[in-house]
Order: C-alpha cells, then sequence, then structure tokens
C-alpha cells in the first residue's frame, strides 16, 4: 500500500525554508561572488539587458524544465505559432530548446551548486568520478535525456559550439566559477545580477554590501532559476503578460518518490517510515489530476504565488500541469495565450 | 563589568546552568536540513528589484 503523501513534516518545515537554504547557501554564495569578480568586472549588466528591448510587443514566455515541459511541450508550439515576444529559459531548459532550434531570448542561471549546474552547458571535465559522485542527473525527473549522462553531455558540447556566441545569459554573481568559466569559453554574452540573499534594505545586509562591491542590480530570484525567469520577464523586461511552461513546481502522482530532486536529503531528515510526510498530494482543478510536491518545490510554489500576487504584471500558467494554480494566475492553453499577444 | 555580573551573593545549593546536550540525531537533522533549502534566497517583500542608480521597480 502507498503511504499517505500528507505534508505533515513538510508544512512543519515551510517557515524554516529561508533559513536552511541562507544556511545551505549564503557561504558558498559570497565565495562564488569572491571568485568571479575578474569576470564580473568584465561583463555587462542587467541593467544593460534592460535597455536592449528584447522580444517584440508585451509578452514574453518562460520555459522551465519541469516534467510538463515533455509532457505538453512549448517550443513546437512556439515556433508554430511565429512567437515574436521574448523566451526566457532557465538553464536547464536550455538544451531542450536547442535541440529543436529554438534560441531562447535570454536564458538565466542562479544556482550556486558547485557541481551540477554546468551541466545545463556541457561539462568538458565530465569524467566517471564526477559522474559516480553525484546521480542527480540519472534520478531526476527534468529531463531523463540526461540519464544517459556521457551522450547528453557530448550532445550539449556540439549544441554549445554551434549556437552559444547567440546566446544571451543573465548570470547570477553567485553562480559556480565552473559555470562562470563555461559560460564565457561558450562565448554567451554575459549579464549579471546580484541575486538578492536578503532584504538589501534591513542593516546588515548581504546583498547591500555585494551592491556596494560590485554596483550591480540586485534582483530577487524566488527561490529558484524558474522564479528568477518570471521576476526577470516582468521586472527588468517590463513585460505585461507572462505565460510560464514547464513550471511543474511538482510531480505527477505516479512518479517514485526516488525520482524527486530532493529526495536522499528527504530520506535523511525524516527515515524511511516517514518520508512519505516530506510531500503532499495537491489536486490541480484545472486538469482534474493528482500531484505531489516537495518542501522545496512547495516553497517556490508559495514564493511564486506571493510574486505574482505583488506583481502588476498579468500571469498565465500555460504548463498544462502541475502544483502552480491560484487566484492570480490564469491557468491558459499556450496557444490561446500566443493568440493574446500583442505582437 | 564581567564581575559585576557574577552576582554578590550566596546560594544554598550550587548552582549549574542547564546544557541541553546536543544528541546525534540533533546533529544529523541540522545537517539534513541545511541540505533541504531551496536553490537561492526568496526575499519576500515587495520590492523586487534594487538598482539605485537607474532607480527601482517596486
Amino acid at each position: 500500500m502507498t503511504a499517505t503523501r500528507d505534508g505533515r513534516l513538510l508544512l512543519g518545515l515551510q517557515q524554516e525554508m529561508g533559513a536552511m537554504t541562507a544556511a545551505r547557501t549564503l557561504q558558498m554564495c559570497l565565495a562564488n561572488v569572491a571568485e568571479n569578480e575578474p569576470y564580473i568586472a568584465r561583463g555587462r549588466t542587467l541593467a544593460d539587458l534592460r535597455d536592449l528591448g528584447l522580444g517584440l510587443g508585451d509578452s514574453a514566455v518562460v520555459i522551465a524544465a519541469g516534467p510538463s515541459l515533455r509532457r505538453r511541450d512549448p517550443v513546437p508550439i512556439l515556433k508554430a505559432k511565429g512567437f515574436r515576444g521574448a523566451v526566457i529559459g532557465t538553464e536547464s531548459a536550455l538544451s531542450h530548446c536547442l535541440r529543436q532550434g529554438l534560441v531562447p531570448t535570454v536564458c538565466v542561471s542562479v544556482d550556486p551548486h558547485p557541481l551540477r549546474i554546468v551541466r545545463w552547458f556541457g561539462d568538458p571535465d565530465l569524467d566517471d568520478q564526477r559522474l559516480a559522485n553525484d546521480d542527480y542527473f540519472r534520478r531526476q525527473e527534468q529531463d531523463p535525456g540526461f540519464a544517459d549522462e556521457k551522450r547528453k553531455n557530448d550532445e550539449l558540447l556540439a549544441l554549445m559550439a554551434e549556437h552559444g556566441t547567440s546566446l544571451r545569459i543573465a548570470l547570477g554573481t553567485t553562480s559556480s566559477p565552473d559555470v562562470v568559466r563555461r559560460v564565457h569559453e561558450i562565448g554567451m554574452q554575459v549579464f549579471w545580477f546580484n541575486p538578492m540573499l536578503d532584504d538589501p534594505d534591513l542593516p546588515g545586509s548581504q546583498t547591500m554590501e555585494l551592491y556596494r562591491r560590485n554596483g550591480l542590480p540586485c534582483m530577487n530570484s524566488g527561490g529558484n532559476v524558474g522564479g528568477a525567469c518570471w521576476m526577470l520577464a516582468s521586472a527588468v523586461l517590463g513585460k505585461a503578460r507572462v505565460a510560464v511552461t514547464g513550471m511543474d513546481l511538482g510531480y505527477h502522482a505516479d512518479t517514485p518518490l526516488l525520482n524527486t530532486q530532493y529526495y536522499y536529503e528527504a530520506l535523511a531528515l525524516a527515515g524511511e517510515d516517514r518520508v512519505h510526510e516530506m510531500y503532499i498530494d495537491i489536486h490541480n482543478p484545472h486538469t482534474g489530476e493528482w500531484y505531489y510536491t516537495d518542501p522545496a518545490y512547495y516553497w517556490y510554489r508559495s514564493a511564486m504565488l506571493e510574486m505574482v500576487r505583488d506583481s502588476d504584471c498579468e500571469t498565465h500558467n500555460c504548463s498544462g500541469g502541475g502544483t502552480l494554480f491560484g487566484d492570480d494566475i490564469r491557468w491558459t492553453p499556450l496557444e490561446t495565450f500566443i493568440d493574446g499577444a500583442s505582437a | 563589568m564581567s564581575d559585576v555580573l557574577k552576582g554578590n551573593f550566596d546560594t544554598r545549593h550550587r548552582v549549574l546552568a542547564e546544557k541541553k546536550e546536543e544528541t546525534l540525531e540533533d546533529r544529523f537533522e541540522m545537517e539534513a536540513k541545511k541540505r533541504l533549502g531551496g536553490s537561492i534566497a526568496f526575499v519576500s517583500k515587495k520590492k523586487v528589484m534594487w538598482d539605485a542608480p537607474k532607480g527601482d521597480k517596486s
């Protein structure tokens, strides 16, 4: 019998997610910023990106790399409809787009993780030891192509060699130095920003300290790269209508717990007997389907709902599934959203 | 200053500050929690961009 995913432990952790994130990432972020300084000094900024006036019209589409990216692929729709607005992609969705001949207007990377993120750009240093040390890509659901890791990596290296210089990237100063070196090696057009690490208006703010040191715009990244993409589309590019795709912030009900992104962490915290309580089942009223989510994705979901509520931007979820729904988010087929765009 | 804070009286019984021993489970849970956070911070406030020279977007 399947244990109930009632979220008992998940809900109890939500108040601590901000502190847990800081405990896990703050020192890593600051160390990364320090190591990235030589690159930061010679790059452009998010303000320059804003001034480019990217994407025709008032609409943008965010492409994230959740399970719905494959189940309800937005790329063929964007191409068939000839969408001319801005397309903002997470770095994890980049290969999916490029393989189908779609070059995003901008991609975004913010996560400071030392090893994993560089893989989305093709890792020239991928070897057996790196593969053995981390089964994240073999387990995770974002892109099953990554399960065959070496072949996928070779494919991505070739895609980057072909398209790299035409790609713009909004790059968090907190990104792993490996990512920063790789992005520059590829020849991507880099636009820097400081991800907000805390409230810059509070005394002793690390965000304010970063701003004083490098003068870069600071952007609230909403807990993860998908939130950062939405923020970039709405607050930086100033788009009045933003659609999100591939943004499930959860898993289909039949996904094994082992294939969720933070399974080992959840298991370590709760133990085998209670690990299911680290997850919560959510019924999506728009699709009539059940999904479930974990503490991190639930936190991202709450952050997105809050950011959308506080924004003037009209936000549509065109993912076709997942847990991201609420009063301030319109549930819209991507085709309908594109038909309503001004360009 | 520290001498003042020591107090100027004797107690009938020796008082020992209660110090909860950190258990292996406590440390394990703390480490597990550190690994469980999000990718990057989320700042819960309406001001989403902080870019003084060009003006902010609140």
